[in-house]
């Protein structure tokens, strides 16, 4: 366990509402996406509450085997399934456009060679790209209108830096269909800033 | 070779290290002579890296939220 969570453990058992703030500020985004692809959005933000009282419930017996954020995601994908068994096994690969579609057969020609290759970006490091307050707000629809599986492993994966491993393992999906799963959702988020960087708008 | 869109169909498993060293070996293969693909994978990588720079926005209800848990932690005691 790294020695922040050691700390920030200490502080919470010691009941310390700045801890509770913290420990909230930092999980709770990769929660609601974890609580998002279980039960879908109706029902996302009270099962991330049923996460969190869980999780002041069993502090004391949290042993250090795991990271926190580990644990803090496993209370919150059990909290999910526990409190609404819905079955999404059968939609978990349906697909849905994207408002600025994605990289898909159009853009190459019969041999498989682009057709309209790939558009030089103006920006080439994450802060630069970010620095338009309005790409930010259109990364945020984005992710948004993604299907609901897609939007979270991809948060998952590469918001919060999960491993593909531990995705699969909290959201009980095969590691090809999040492979899959990601795949698609980057594709439609890379058209999305494509578009963006060639007319400056969402 | 690999043509450019079975590169770009592959890129996926290429970044999060999902392909065998055969099929490592073809990815850069291919991106050795395409300077498309070459900045098709360099702006992926970069999209990779601003999603994990875009700030979360702060939890609308965390006040509320922690009033909760401290409510569990010291009626749990």
């Amino acid at each position: 366990m790294a020695a922040d969570d050691t700390e920030l453990l200490k502080r919470l058992l010691a009941g310390e509402q700045q801890a509770f703030r913290e420990l909230v500020s930092t999980y709770q985004g990769a929660m609601r996406a974890v609580a998002y692809a279980i039960v879908g959005n109706r029902h996302a933000d009270e099962a991330v509450q049923d996460a969190w009282l869980a999780v002041v419930r069993n502090l004391v017996s949290f042993e250090s085997r795991s990271s926190l954020k580990t644990w803090l995601l496993t209370i919150t994908a059990n909290a999910a399934k526990n409190r609404y068994k819905q079955n999404r096994r059968e939609v978990l690969l349906d697909d849905l456009p994207s408002p600025h579609g994605t990289i898909d057969d159009d853009r190459f020609s019969s041999d498989g060679h682009w057709l309209l290759a790939p558009l030089a970006w103006h920006q080439d490091t994450p802060e630069a790209l970010l620095t338009e307050h309005e790409l930010r707000e259109c990364l945020e629809q984005t992710l948004l209108s993604l299907p609901q599986l897609q939007s979270s492993v991809l948060v998952l994966r590469d918001r919060q830096g999960l491993e593909l491993e531990e995705i699969c393992n909290l959201l009980q999906i095969s590691l090809s269909n999040a492979r899959v799963l990601v795949h698609r959702a980057r594709l439609k988020v890379f058209a999305t800033v494509e578009h963006f960087e060639e007319t400056g708008e969402c | 070779m690999l043509t450019c869109k079975q590169y770009v169909a592959r890129s996926s498993d290429y970044l999060d290290g999902q392909l065998t060293f055969r099929q490592r070996l073809q990815m850069r293969h291919h991106v050795l002579f395409c300077p498309n693909c070459r900045r098709f994978t360099r702006q992926m990588r970069l999209m990779g890296a601003a999603l994990k720079t875009l700030p979360e926005p702060p939890p609308v209800d965390l006040e509320m939220t922690v009033k909760r848990m401290m409510r569990e932690q010291s009626g749990g005691q």
